[in-house]
């Protein structure tokens, strides 16, 4: 091809055009995205803006919805006389957690924390990485998280020169987010979102083997958590709920786990098998959450374990 | 050499099977021009035991190892030849296919034999087309990279126009509707009768925008270079028949079989039971051209049906649609067969999308027990979903109905077009799926 006097300027005028419009439309666009995203008064965005840039309570709850729907913040502050406040949100993975740790940690140090680990949580799952594009919005104001951010592919800050990019996907759930009902708005409590229901039909037996590999990324960042938190001289305590299931080669990434939390001396209460539970569906909305009847009874079990553990501070 | 780099950004050494094809279609075009009589067909058999063999083994031997060990198991006995633990080259169906149309097209002496190696090497590796098409014909590509080309603005942004839509196609619809579809067809046993109904629609339109994106980028990328590649979609989501539809699908596959396969076995010019016969042939290969499972064989076997028995019922259909008074033309008739159409296409692709034929009739099963509303995907989900088949539609429609009128990408004044782009780049980026999937036909 060779570029010759006229038509290589004009092509060089039409492209600069359309360049500028595109950037200015994308620039004022993003802008009300951004207005419209922090706006939200309820819904998983919001608790994440919560715990990210509000948030002071001393007691954090870390985790996906095993910790969402497993952790009572009222319960625990009755128990421990503390004001908490459950950070976890739906489907997140480590990264999630770790990089709200660090958003959290610029602001204040917490005192104690939990982290609610799941059967899969060190385990091998491209969707997890995908699933970092919860945080892009915070990109710009944390920098800090940029290191989580930059696990999702190795071009996510050349997209964050736009501005849209950060609310891909997030249009109708910001509207839904700002649009809320009082009552959607009640839906959690400080974190907490109660489920009722009740499991039916009998323990299930699934084979988990394929999906037992596990990823080092996700363990490194489980051993960057805890470091954290030790060097902030937070109390940390991981946390594994019970399951109501019978499943084959889901113990991997809690051995894992547990071996880790035994090297940096961090208290693991395991209760994925715990009996008392397992034998109990009526405590399970489904196999691997706790209903309203069971969290009152395991965050009890835990805040006492916690008490025990640290009888001095309670 | 960009070629090259491109192909081999997948698995490089698969670039030694690709090279052995060029090598063996270049000799073999050569030398079909310069013989005479039988050796000229000998030096085409050769060209394409080498391609159609090449194939064979990456693509169909353990298919066929498959199907030999259950035959023998049937007579009680173990199949002692191993199977291959092989990747399927990316792209393989599309550049043998491109290959062997050349040294056919060398044969009938409609191409002269290309003695260039390079230009050669280059018609079959065209970096844009390489791994899913559309799948050129030497009459139309070769000379193109003899001709020199000059910098034309107007080009390069006709070709970058082709390439952002094509990415919508790909990003905003197929990508979008892969969420859905994969969930109820990977837990089909817990989907309601509905929730398959709309997986089997909502897949129509995946691999409609998945493909024909693939085809605007590749189409795009050339232009933008200067080159033209041939059509590859003309819009089937509005074919009134299953025929029409194959005219309008995947053109550059559906003439190859046409060229090579159906006219030399007759075509139109045999009795009916044996052009019904080669259309059911036709279809069948093509289905395996896909992919080596039988879920293919069965997906062509059902389009191929579909063409025979609209052949067969054709006088009783015109009989019916006289004693009725249906008009051919009216909106409601049009709009009706459009649906037909869509819906029998959309029912045969359920072979294609489902993993066994097991899957595949469970799948039917539990659609036709009739058995609830239910959907498992969230609200957003399908209203992103309903969004972006809304918006294609109504593009398509413009493009279809009213060719015309109404076009915003062509459009007199410049500040319309450069708006309607950024609003395609903008709605990519903020309503795209940005998971790194990748497009469906590069298996074939």
């Amino acid at each position: 091809m060779f570029l010759t006097g006229n038509k290589y300027r004009s092509f060089i005028v039409r492209l600069l055009i359309f360049s500028v419009t595109l950037y200015v439309a994308d620039f004022a666009i993003g802008k009300v995205l951004q207005k419209l995203y922090f706006k939200q008064s309820s819904g998983f965005d919001y608790q994440t803006t919560y715990a990210i840039n509000e948030t002071t309570a001393p007691f954090l709850v870390f985790g996906s919805s095993r910790a969402n729907n497993i952790f009572d913040p009222t319960i625990i502050e009755k128990e421990l006389k503390l004001p908490c406040y459950n950070a976890g949100r739906y489907g997140e993975p480590i990264f999630y957690h770790y990089a709200v740790l660090k958003a959290v940690l610029k602001r204040y140090n917490p005192q104690i924390i939990i982290l609610s680990l799941d059967a899969f949580s060190l385990a091998k799952d491209k969707d997890d990485y995908d699933l970092i594009s919860v945080l892009l919005p915070y990109g710009d104001s944390h920098p800090e998280l940029y290191d989580i951010i930059n696990l999702k592919g190795p071009y996510e800050r050349l997209k964050m020169i736009s501005k849209i990019y950060p609310y891909n996907s997030l249009l109708l759930p910001m509207i839904s987010g700002n649009l809320a009902s009082s009552k959607e708005k009640n839906y959690n409590i400080k974190g907490y979102i109660p489920v009722q229901t009740t499991i039916s039909g009998p323990l299930h037996t699934i084979d988990y083997t394929k999906n037992t590999l596990l990823d080092t990324t996700k363990i490194n960042i489980y051993k960057a958590f805890i470091k954290d938190c030790i060097k902030a001289k937070i109390k940390l305590y991981i946390v594994c709920p019970p399951f109501m299931i019978n499943a084959i080669g889901m113990d991997n990434s809690i051995i894992t786990a547990k071996m880790v939390a035994n090297t940096f001396s961090i208290p693991f209460f395991d209760f994925s098998r715990d009996t008392f539970y397992t034998t109990k569906p009526k405590l399970f909305y489904d196999y691997r959450h706790l209903n309203d009847k069971g969290v009152a009874l395991f965050d009890k079990q835990v805040m006492d374990s916690i008490k025990f553990r640290r009888p001095d501070n309670f | 050499m960009s070629s090259c780099y491109f192909y081999m950004a997948f698995v490089p050494i698969y670039i030694i099977i690709l090279g052995f094809t060029i090598i063996v279609d270049y000799f073999a075009g050569i030398y079909i021009e310069a013989a005479k009589d039988k050796r000229r067909k000998l030096f085409l058999i050769v060209s394409l035991i080498a391609n159609i063999g090449t194939l064979c083994v990456f693509k169909y031997f353990n298919f066929l190892n498959e199907n030999f060990s259950f035959l023998l198991h049937g007579f009680g006995l173990k199949n002692p030849i191993p199977y291959l633990s092989i990747l399927l080259p990316i792209g393989l169906s599309f550049h043998t296919f491109q290959a062997m149309s050349y040294t056919i097209e060398v044969y009938r002496g409609n191409q002269k034999a290309e003695r260039h190696f390079g230009i050669y090497a280059l018609y079959v590796m065209f970096y844009p087309q390489l791994v899913a098409g559309p799948i050129e014909r030497p009459q139309n590509l070769l000379h193109q990279f003899r001709e020199k080309h000059h910098f034309d603005s107007d080009r390069v942004f006709d070709g970058l126009k082709i390439i952002i839509w094509g990415l919508f196609k790909k990003l905003v619809v197929a990508d979008r509707l892969a969420i859905f579809v994969n969930g109820a067809f990977n837990y089909y046993e817990k989907q309601s009768s509905f929730s398959l109904v709309l997986a089997m629609i909502f897949f129509s339109f995946q691999i409609y925008c998945d493909f024909s994106g693939y085809s605007d980028i590749a189409i795009g990328t050339a232009k933008v270079m200067g080159f033209d590649l041939m059509p590859n979609f003309k819009r089937p989501i509005f074919a009134r028949s299953t025929g029409e539809f194959w005219k309008r699908w995947h053109i550059s596959l559906s003439t190859w079989f046409k060229d090579y396969l159906y006219f030399p076995l007759g075509g139109n010019k045999v009795p009916v039971a044996r052009r019904n016969f080669n259309l059911m042939l036709v279809f069948v290969i093509s289905g395996l051209w896909h992919g080596a499972n039988w879920t293919f064989v069965i997906w062509g076997g059902i389009n191929g049906f579909y063409l025979v028995f609209a052949i067969l019922i054709k006088k009783q259909k015109d009989k019916f649609n006289k004693w009725l008074h249906i008009n051919q033309y009216s909106i409601l008739n049009i709009g009706l067969q459009i649906v037909i159409t869509f819906l029998l296409i959309s029912f045969s692709r359920i072979f294609f999308r489902a993993g066994s034929i097991k899957q595949a009739v469970q799948i039917i099963k539990r659609i036709f027990s009739f058995n609830g509303w239910a959907i498992n995907e969230g609200k957003t989900m399908i209203a992103y979903s309903l969004f972006a088949i809304g918006f294609l539609v109504m593009v398509e429609m413009r493009r279809e109905f009213f060719p015309t009128s109404f076009s915003l990408s062509y459009h007199k004044i410049f500040l319309v077009r450069n708006a309607y782009f950024a609003f395609l780049i903008l709605t990519i980026i903020l309503l795209g799926v940005f998971d790194g999937s990748q497009f469906i036909y590069f298996q074939f």
